[in-house]
């Protein structure tokens, strides 16, 4: 190396600034697009959250202190407590299954999960309002092996409202599970065999702990999903079904009141991002995305 | 035959599948609804016709709406693989420590709720002009777009083995026809795979577009919302058998040249 000498330090130094120029100016477009039409937006809305007449956090406590809004909010985290719940449980044996199949029907099942993700939620919500309506094929099914007389009102209710959205959002939860499956070393599932441990003790105790991360993951991505949708509820509930979403919505076109439109978009997001602080203290969520 | 005794293993293998079964089946319940003769919606279908897909095919406002969704999603692709290639090479670029707070930064548009991304977007387009525009609508759902291209092209860059380019411009090579010969054919299957999918999202998106498209820039998903909202007219039902068809079609082609290129890759080593 000493035939460079002379120079090396100095031209050294010239590559390496030349070679940091050049990565910023890769991040350059992504800079300047998630600043003006990202950051600055963002910072707008929250500005505009402390715009309300009578002070400040006028807007935040008109929110807060009063029983209608409070309800919405309490809806939709209830809404998206119930909807994780049973999206992490059928996700569980679905994932499982994937693992368990091979071939064509391994290709069958994965891409049961994969087409959903592609397909349009509105489509999908759109097809559910055409089974659950009074004259629908799910009504028609119901009455002709006799299980009600009459047309149930599945639509535009708390019903319609889970079953659309447990469906819009189960894909999600199904891929972080799959994936922490994969990575169990069979060893210690036959070690367990071996050693005479029933079925049900190497499940517990080997398979389902090693498996919560991926639940957490998938639940975590459920709960983010649901908590600000908008479409599926607004498009199968009823008119007490209302979440944070539509409320946002309501006070945007309805009542043209952006600041309360502005605040409760802000808490939205200071309640997403508590839950992915805490979530992400006990799994990577990253790798769960980059599986996807 | 081996007969399977009833274990726990095969319950929650069956109930596993009912649950992917139920993951797919609804989905397409739109399409018998779209080819039923009558003019409500029946399903099965009493007597097959594709008279409705006339009538949209006939219809200007659907067909505005189809031609503005193909502009939007086209132009979000440019957008999303323009920036999100160029962030991706600069990842690259990255100390590892740094990038997962980069790739984290770029994410971020999609841990914000999208209901406040939109009326973010509704503020401020309409004080700069975008509102109700079709460059409007795909620079909003670049913001979507821009994270599974990142994702895509970066994991292609990862197989991608440094030291050819090394080589290529130890040999002599400007950086610009290293890039065109060693870096782009390798990046080429996650471009492709992040662009279908930015088309696709873009395609599909409907709450920003809710409230950036104005009535000038309605979209395909729009103009369904609008109507599914007032009634269920079979028409609707051929809007979304045409939303679907183009996906399921845009998801095959991804598929199937993906199975090409595992399989020409494994036949050259």
């Amino acid at each position: 190396m000493t035939w460079a000498a002379p120079s090396r330090g100095f031209r050294g130094r010239d590559q390496r600034l030349g070679r940091a120029v050049m990565t910023f100016m890769l991040f350059l477009p992504a800079l300047i697009f998630l600043g003006i039409w990202f950051v600055w937006p963002l910072g707008q809305l929250v500005v505009l959250s402390f715009q309300y007449d009578g002070g400040a956090f006028a807007a935040y406590h008109e929110l807060l202190s009063s029983e209608v809004f409070r309800t919405v909010f309490v809806n939709t985290l209830k809404l998206a407590t119930f909807v994780t719940i049973v999206c992490a449980i059928l996700a569980y044996p679905a994932a499982w299954l994937l693992t368990r199949i091979k071939g064509f029907w391994f290709s069958v099942g994965l891409y049961c999960i994969l087409v959903p993700f592609w397909i349009s939620i509105l489509v999908r919500t759109f097809s559910w309002m055409l089974l659950l309506e009074r004259n629908g094929p799910v009504n028609n099914i119901l009455m002709s092996i006799g299980i009600t007389d009459q047309p149930l009102k599945l639509l535009f209710n708390d019903f319609g409202v889970y079953l659309g959205m447990v469906h819009v959002l189960l894909p999600y939860a199904v891929l972080p599970v799959y994936s922490s499956m994969l990575k169990v070393d069979h060893r210690l599932l036959q070690a367990s065999d071996s050693l005479g441990a029933p079925g049900r003790t190497t499940f517990l105790k080997i398979f389902l702990p090693l498996t919560l991360p991926g639940v957490t993951a998938g639940a975590t991505f459920v709960f983010l999903l649901s908590l600000g949708f908008f479409i599926t509820p607004a498009l199968l509930g009823g008119p007490h079904n209302l979440t944070a979403a539509m409320l946002i919505d309501s006070f945007v076109n309805e009542r043209l009141v952006w600041p309360l439109a502005a605040a409760a978009s802000v808490i939205l997001l200071v309640i997403v991002l508590v839950v992915l602080a805490v979530t992400s203290r006990f799994v990577s969520l990253g790798s769960s995305v980059v599986v996807k | 035959m081996k007969r399977y005794k009833p274990t726990p293993q095969a319950a929650a293998q069956i109930f596993g599948a009912a649950v992917l079964a139920f993951l797919v089946m609804p989905i397409f319940a739109v399409v018998p609804a779209s080819v039923n003769e009558a003019s409500f919606i029946k399903i099965p279908p009493e007597t097959l016709s594709l008279k409705w897909y006339g009538a949209f095919l006939e219809d200007r406002g659907w067909m505005i709406a189809l031609f503005n969704s193909l502009r939007v999603a086209l132009l979000t692709t440019a957008i999303a693989l323009f920036i999100g290639t160029l962030a991706a090479l600069g990842v690259e670029r990255l100390p590892k420590r740094a990038r997962p707070f980069v790739i984290g930064a770029v994410l971020s548009p999609l841990i914000v709720p999208v209901i406040m991304i939109s009326i973010a977007l509704y503020y401020v387009t309409r004080s700069i002009g975008l509102y109700g525009t079709v460059p409007g609508l795909a620079l909003g759902h670049a913001l979507l777009c821009v994270p599974f291209v990142l994702l895509n092209v970066s994991v292609s860059l990862q197989r991608l083995d440094p030291n050819l380019a090394r080589a290529a411009s130890g040999l002599g090579a400007r950086p610009t026809y290293v890039f065109r010969t060693v870096t782009l054919p390798a990046i080429w299957p996650g471009l492709a795979s992040g662009g279908v999918f930015a088309f696709v999202l873009s395609f599909d998106e409907v709450v920003i577009s809710l409230f950036i498209a104005g009535y000038s820039a309605k979209t395909l998903p729009v103009k369904l919302w609008e109507q599914i909202r007032v009634e269920f007219t079979p028409v609707a039902a051929v809007a979304s058998t045409v939303i679907l068809a183009f996906t399921v079609l845009l998801f095959i082609a991804t598929r199937m040249s993906a199975r090409k290129r595992t399989a020409s890759s494994e036949r050259s080593q």
